[in-house]
């Protein structure tokens, strides 16, 4: 290749009016001036694909999630709808996206939650309760147990970006097809091993409760733009609400 | 480098100002559709789970 571009610069300073290339010394001098140039260009051109990185990141893989949630969470509504009897919603299915996460605390808007915590199910824009290491008790099976979510905190639709906005007392509000699950926050860790899966127990002793009850947890990475540590929020169920045939929120989110 | 490709592109200046900026088009897009997503994973901004690995 420096063969070449030799040729190739000789036709140019062979040009009328230049001195023509002499010695051997300028000979050198040139391909070193080459070699600086092209290693250069290849800096150059690591900085744009590192910028181009940050924008696919923050803000490319935002519009695909939020384009692939907003179709899921539209076929969900869909199903409920057509499902729906004249006195009120049918029964439960947990196909598809098993129901919509409320936080007020993040801003408005909805988070559809389906099963699994793989990047194929989060990149989604969506939230996936656990299977692994440590199943998500569901809140529609009734039972005690920790309903355990995990979502991104910036790309791919960035579900969880605001949990830090979430303080204690705040609700989070989860919706069937029937029932709105109403939680309240009581425990906040800011920053956890992210092998410290103790957090999604049944009891998240943790969070300072000892009994069999009623739990929400919220997982994502922290901080912001990074993935060292974990972000965990616990909220506890205050009480649930049958979802009447206009689907009116309850006061919480009001 | 870039030298070089402009060198060897067909054409007057017009002809080849039009086929780089598709190369460049044809490099963005194949970064973001097939690089970036392959590189992703493999670096350690996005982990979002607690697990035991």
């Amino acid at each position: 290749m420096a063969a070449t571009t030799d040729t190739d610069h000789e036709e140019h300073t062979a040009a009328p009016g230049t001195p023509p290339p002499a010695g051997r010394r300028r000979g050198a001098g040139r391909l070193a001036a080459l070699a600086v140039s092209f290693l250069g260009e290849l800096l150059i051109t690591a900085g744009l694909v590192l910028g181009l990185f940050v924008a696919y990141s923050l803000w490319w893989t935002n519009v695909v999630a939020d384009r692939a949630a907003d179709r899921q969470a539209e076929r969900v509504r869909d199903t409920w709808a057509r499902e729906a009897g004249p006195s009120g919603p049918g029964a439960l299915d947990t196909k598809a996206g098993i129901g919509f996460l409320h936080v007020p605390a993040m801003g408005a808007g909805e988070v559809l939650v389906e099963k699994g915590t793989s990047s194929e199910i989060l990149n989604d824009g969506v939230a996936g309760y656990y299977t692994d290491p440590v199943e998500a008790t569901l809140p529609a099976s009734g039972e005690k147990g920790n309903f355990s979510l995990a979502a991104h905190r910036d790309g791919h639709g960035a579900k969880f970006h605001d949990i830090h906005k979430i303080k204690k007392g705040d609700p989070i509000v989860f919706e069937t097809k029937d029932t709105w699950y109403v939680y309240k926050v009581y425990g906040i860790l800011p920053e956890t091993s992210k092998y410290n899966v103790d957090v999604l127990a049944p009891v998240p002793e943790e969070s300072g409760r000892e009994e069999a009850g009623h739990y929400i947890t919220l997982t994502t990475c922290t901080p912001v733009y990074t993935s060292r540590y974990r972000y965990v929020v616990w909220g506890e169920l205050v009480r649930t609400e049958k979802v009447d045939g206009d689907r009116t929120p309850p006061k919480e989110l009001g | 480098m870039y030298g070089w490709i402009w060198r060897h592109l067909p054409g007057n200046a017009w002809a080849k100002a039009l086929v780089s900026l598709v190369l460049v088009v044809a490099v963005v897009y194949a970064l973001f559709q097939y690089v970036f997503p392959w590189a992703e994973p493999l670096l350690p901004f996005n982990d979002v789970t607690v697990d035991n690995q």
